[in-house]
């Protein structure tokens, strides 16, 4: 075993030195020493060094030591594998993959180039999708006994050993029940992860594995058989018959009933961002559920952020949301940002000097090309926070009018703390200009017949104050302004 | 990590227990009904409680839509091959200085695996799993079943020695009341001869193997092809008749 000036120096610059092998190994290493055994090895090892067993002495372990060095070093540029290893030393293989690992850690063998390739590849291996089989394993196989009466299950044919893709099954038309896939029991699961993975659900046909889009024909006796519509047309039906497939409309899957949308958003201010219990609450609906139709709701994310924070930044005088019996229309998105701007002016006097000369300052160009949290992010960098506070609001009220259920929760809050928006968003105020300028809106839920404002109500005294040429006629609830309480307010009329 | 204690030596008799650092029993399934014939291997964790039997016989039967006759049936077989295992828990094991060649010889799917190595029954902090995954990481084995195979096969016969030491320390026990100070170093009467030692590990050897011997403890693993696949299958199933 003679690999003799083999020194073993840590990372230096290359000396030619042609009667010595120079292998590289981490600076971290430099203890490592031929011809001594260091503490390092005593510790890491020590069932060699403690006497334990005839088997492992200090003798062995060097003798192990040197061997698997020796051995890497005829082929540095490969990595030595432990089970090439191990045909050539005696000794228990555990153990022997111990002193392995310990060499291999601290790099005195295996380090080189083509080391870091091998846990890049290993790491691409586990990354692979899961490769959905059809049929039990192998392993694990029901087959009929020779002899006996019953016809023969032919085998599946074999998976690709090969790394290939995932097993193909012949449909086989045999007279035993076919046996359960994979997608069979974790159709559900797996839907779900590709739920995850794309935000909507997805339903897989059983038979071509494409995603069925608007509708599905499912088996009444067994809900994970499905079939896309095509399949089904195609008279695709594997063993089943026709008869026991009922179509299911995909394109409105999950209905929402006014009660369950309520208690979702009370589940969602009252637990904040655990899904789990907001879950749990809205009993009938299953977690991702909950999140995208929150999602969908107006104020829906909005929620979220508060949700999150649920403590009062805001100070507010003397915040009361009281149902409005009358919004108006505004025209168009100019008056809307005039107002807000206005506003802001108005609320930089009142609560805190903020940045001076609002007016004089420009609106940012709100290119409607770019994103609306883009859009948002430039509105709230333009006011201050009590501001946009303040617009969020006024936005939130207006969707009140909206969705009664929504106002039913707003209502019995005080408004401003209950909600406790820190940071709020122009968002609402830029969605509502959109539903506006989509013509009036019709009457809420509740039937009463109810003007829908732009979200920016400002009491006559504020209006006064800065709309001399101002008059409403419409009864207002709060006063997005100085929040406070009025029974009619103005300024939302433009002549 | 165990403290060092653990590994027994000669002179302290141990619990019975599987020789790893879990305590989990290779339990193997082979039921037939009805020209059905079920077949199966894996680990189970004696310290769960009997009642995880059924409810894993019902899932494997709901699983693979096995007719029911089979939970019953496959319950009594877990249920009495983990009887049988705690029928020995309490023994005392002699494993003394014992290392013993473990021999794999078998055939999953379409992968053909023969082996041989040495394990340390002493060794209390082995592991068949890591063992079975560095091998079919190394060879590049993609078959996801050829590992747990492995570990079941390396349980197995770890099982068995560790039945035979404990009836081997019952046999010392007895020889040990008639002779004073005798030390009794017991081998197995299946799963090999344990290697000598002395001679392996003593000072005037080299546990360097000799190259001649290479092969014989070099892992030979084959591919099969279908017919070949069908053909062993053909002559096991003549055999188990």
């Amino acid at each position: 075993m003679a690999m003799e000036a083999s020194n073993v120096k840590p990372p230096v610059s290359a000396i030619e030195e042609a009667h010595l092998d120079l292998y590289t190994i981490p600076s971290y290493s430099s203890w490592f020493q031929w011809g001594n055994i260091h503490e390092i090895e005593r510790i890491s090892l020590r069932e060699f060094f403690d006497g334990s067993s005839i088997t492992r002495t200090p003798r062995i372990y060097k003798e192990y030591r040197d061997f698997i060095i020796c051995k890497y070093r005829e082929e540095p540029s490969g990595r030595l594998t432990f089970t090439e290893l191990r045909k050539s030393l005696v000794g228990d293989v555990s153990t022997l993959h111990k002193v392995f690992t310990f060499l291999e850690k601290w790099g005195i063998i295996n380090f080189s180039g083509t080391v870091s390739a091998e846990p890049a590849e290993v790491q691409q291996r586990h990354k692979k999708e899961v490769r959905v089989e059809e049929g039990a394993p192998y392993g694990v196989r029901v087959v009929a006994a020779p002899n006996s009466l019953k016809p023969v299950a032919p085998l599946p044919p074999p998976v690709d050993v090969g790394g290939g893709g995932g097993g193909e099954l012949a449909e086989n038309g045999s007279k035993f029940p076919p046996l359960a896939s994979y997608s069979d029991i974790y159709g559900e699961l797996l839907q779900q992860q590709q739920q995850g993975k794309e935000g909507k659900e997805l339903v897989l046909c059983g038979s071509c594995k494409q995603q069925c889009d608007s509708g599905h024909y499912e088996h009444t006796k067994d809900e994970f058989l499905l079939l896309c519509k095509k399949c089904f047309g195609n008279g695709d039906y594997g063993s089943k018959s026709a008869h026991d497939f009922k179509y299911v409309d995909d394109t409105n899957q999950v209905v929402w009933t006014e009660a369950e949308t309520l208690l979702l958003l009370e589940s969602v201010l009252k637990h904040g961002d655990d899904w789990e219990l907001v879950a749990q609450n809205v009993k009938t609906k299953s977690k991702l559920d909950c999140i995208s139709k929150l999602l969908q709701l107006p104020f829906g994310d909005l929620m979220l952020g508060s949700a999150l924070r649920k403590t009062k930044v805001w100070d507010r005088n003397a915040g009361q949301a009281v149902p409005a019996h009358s919004v108006q229309d505004t025209v168009t998105g100019d008056d809307q940002q005039h107002e807000h701007k206005n506003q802001g002016q108005q609320n930089a006097n009142v609560e805190d000097p903020g940045p001076p000369h609002k007016r004089l300052c420009t609106v940012p160009n709100l290119d409607a090309s770019s994103s609306l949290m883009k859009q948002v992010g430039r509105l709230s960098s333009v006011v201050g926070p009590p501001v946009t506070a303040c617009a969020a609001d006024a936005a939130v009220a207006e969707l009140c009018y909206e969705n009664r259920c929504s106002r039913e929760i707003f209502d019995d809050d005080n408004f401003g703390d209950e909600l406790g928006y820190s940071a709020r968003t122009d968002e609402e105020e830029r969605v509502l200009p959109v539903e506006n300028s989509e013509g009036e809106k019709g009457p809420t839920v509740s039937g009463a017949s109810e003007h829908r404002g732009n979200g920016a109500n400002i009491s006559k005294e504020c209006c006064t104050i800065n709309f001399a040429n101002a008059s409403c006629n419409c009864n207002f609830s709060w006063c997005c302004s100085c929040s406070c309480k009025v029974i009619g307010c103005s300024g939302r009329e433009r002549n | 990590m165990k403290p060092l204690s653990t590994w027994g030596s000669s002179r302290n008799p141990v619990k019975f227990r599987i020789p790893t650092s879990d305590n989990l029993l290779p339990i193997r399934l082979d039921i037939e009904i009805d020209g059905q014939r079920f077949r199966d291997a894996f680990t189970w964790n004696p310290s769960d409680p009997d009642s995880e039997v059924v409810v894993f016989a019902k899932r494997t039967v709901k699983d693979l839509k096995l007719p029911p006759a089979f939970i019953t049936q496959i319950a009594q077989s877990i249920q009495s091959q983990l009887t049988e295992f705690r029928s020995y828990e309490g023994q005392d094991m002699y494993t003394g200085e014992r290392v013993v060649p473990i021999k794999l010889d078998l055939r999953v799917n379409h992968t053909l695996i023969k082996d041989q190595f040495l394990w340390d029954l002493n060794n209390f902090e082995s592991d068949p799993e890591e063992f079975a995954r560095t091998f079919c990481k190394d060879m590049g084995i993609e078959d996801p079943e050829v590992g747990p195979a492995i570990a079941i096969a390396i349980r197995e016969q770890l099982y068995e020695i560790a039945v035979q030491s404990v009836a081997s320390a019952k046999e010392s026990r007895m020889i040990k009341k008639g002779r004073k100070g005798f030390e009794h170093i017991p081998i197995s009467k299946a799963g090999g001869i344990a290697v000598d030692l002395v001679k392996s590990f003593g000072n005037k050897s080299s546990v360097i193997r000799k190259r001649k011997e290479w092969d014989v403890f070099e892992p030979i693993v084959d591919l099969l092809s279908n017919e070949e696949v069908d053909a062993l299958e053909a002559t096991e199933e003549r055999n188990a008749r």
